[in-house]
């Protein structure tokens, strides 16, 4: 391990976590859009250009990573730390979603299909994450 | 559980940076420990007190509640 490495896996992470926030706020305007306005019609222009605005939007925060060179051969303490907490909020704010829609299931069951629902959960599990790794980063 | 770190390190004339190179950790992972907030295995615990030539007991201090 070096410093290069740690240095290296320190940057992954931080772009990691903004990459679930702008993945997530693309799977949320995904899932939600159609329930709002009753069609899916543009959803695939709007899933596109969300995409892709978070794909650039990860590489200009990110500093350009296909330069990096990262492997996954150490795991520094505390970011190894504050990866599974961060896991751990997901779990708990994927069970607080699914208890949230099971409680709703009636209403919403009509109008929302299966995979938009399963977007929507990776929606939260993208957010969760990435608010996680942010907060549990701050100096 | 505090810790003396960042006197022994502002004593060294080291950033935050520096001292996490040397002991070969993230920046992240000295200044969650300074702050208290993360509580370091024996392994860095024992790297920064051999770092600053001192004892491990002389850097990290029991609270009344751990």
């Amino acid at each position: 391990m070096s410093n290069y490495d740690i240095k290296s896996e320190e940057k992954f992470m931080g772009q990691n976590a903004w990459f679930s926030l702008f993945m997530g706020v693309t799977l949320l305007i995904i899932s939600v859009y159609p329930m709002l306005n009753q069609t899916s019609a543009p959803l695939l222009f709007l899933g596109t250009a969300a995409f892709l605005g978070s794909f650039f939007m990860f590489v200009i925060r990110g500093g350009f990573t296909w330069r990096m060179k990262y492997t996954l051969t150490y795991k520094d303490e505390y970011l190894n730390t504050i990866d599974t907490i961060a896991y751990k909020h997901v779990v708990l704010g994927l069970l607080f979603s699914m208890g949230g829609v099971y409680l709703l299931s009636d209403t919403l069951a009509l109008e929302v299909s299966h995979s938009m629902m399963a977007t929507f959960y990776l929606a939260v599990m993208n957010l969760i994450y990435g608010v996680s790794i942010l907060w549990q980063s701050k100096d | 559980m505090q810790n003396k770190i960042a006197k022994y390190r502002k004593e060294a004339g080291l950033s935050q940076q520096d001292l996490a190179d040397l002991i070969a950790v993230s920046r992240k992972t000295i200044s969650t420990v300074e702050t208290a907030r993360f509580t370091p295995s024996v392994i860095i615990a024992l790297k920064i007190a051999k770092h600053f030539n001192t004892s491990v007991e002389s850097l990290f201090v029991l609270d009344k509640n751990d």
